[in-house]
């Protein structure tokens, strides 16, 4: 994981397996998760998220054959692809769930008139 | 921290979906209502045939409607997959039978968005569907009279059947 972040990164969520960040100055989320760093805009972040979640891991868990054994995700506008595990894939949606949480509760707090302290 | 997601659009997730999964109803509704006319046309039944191809192009302008509120919005309309429909019919009875529970389904779906809306305080999509809470109860009105004729008129008459039923509109309709 990254040690030195930007300033304008506010960190949304976080696991063990990785970060989730807000950069106000360009509108950015970032996903940090093992060894990758990935920007997206808003509406490609829940596009991901939305990827993520319908990954059908019933299927990878139960299955024998080679190709449920990894589910490969193209990242939105990105030459970039995911190549995940079953494991990875559950680490992934708790990192991503979480992050979303955060950012419902933040819009929430908007909408009644309060803000975090940043 | 800024809301992102409200920055881009007023209109929140589940809305998205839920107009997204009515944009392919009404699409689905509109390829299921020209397959009806494409039966009709092929029996001779002229005049419900001219009714129904009249219906499919309703039908996308229903999903065409909600497709560009969607983008004029911010959030995402998506092209919906249509699936198979039926191409054959036993009878106009059957035919007129698929169309009323074919209204009652996209009514029942109109009534879950507007719930969804109520929710999430989404005021201006509810206000959009109230035209199609109006729209709703014309089309069963009229899939409902349309039954009715079939019973009424003498089965050999069909001819003047055919005409009558594609002449049924809702002309009262206390909305309106
Ligand atoms: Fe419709
Ligand atoms: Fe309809």
């Amino acid at each position: 994981m990254t040690s030195n972040i930007p300033v304008t990164y506010q960190e949304v969520f976080k696991t063990d397996k990785g970060v989730v960040y807000q950069c106000d100055a360009t509108h950015r989320l970032i996903l940090e998760f093992w060894d990758t760093h990935t920007q997206f805009s808003a509406r490609d972040f829940t596009h991901f998220r939305r990827m993520v979640e319908t990954v059908d891991i019933r299927q990878m868990a139960l299955s024998t054959a080679a190709e449920h054994d990894v589910e490969i995700l193209a990242l939105p506008r990105s030459e970039r692809c995911y190549v995940l595990t079953l494991c990875e894939i559950v680490h992934l949606r708790e990192l991503l769930s979480g992050a979303r949480l955060m950012l419902e509760l933040n819009s929430m707090l908007r909408e009644c008139g309060c803000t975090v302290a940043e | 921290m800024k809301d992102l997601a409200r920055l881009r659009t007023a209109i929140k997730e589940s809305v998205e979906l839920a107009l997204n999964q009515q944009i392919q109803m009404e699409l689905t509704a509109s390829s299921k209502y020209l397959a009806m006319a494409g039966w009709c046309d092929r029996m001779g039944y002229d005049y419900s045939a001219g009714f129904f191809y009249k219906q499919s192009e309703e039908e996308r302008k229903h999903g065409m409607k909600l497709f560009h509120y969607l983008c004029d919005q911010g959030a995402t309309a998506y092209s919906p997959e249509i699936p198979a429909v039926n191409q054959e019919y036993d009878s106009l009875r059957s035919v007129f039978e698929a169309v009323l529970e074919q209204e009652i389904a996209v009514t029942d779906s109109i009534n879950r968005i507007i719930a969804i809306c109520r929710r999430e305080n989404d005021f201006a999509t509810e206000e959009l569907l109230k035209w199609y809470v109006k729209e709703q109860m014309e089309e069963e009105y009229i899939a409902r009279r349309c039954l009715d004729l079939i019973d009424q008129i003498p089965a050999d008459q069909v001819y003047y059947l055919d005409k009558k039923l594609s002449s049924v509109t809702y002309e009262d309709n206390v909305f309106e």
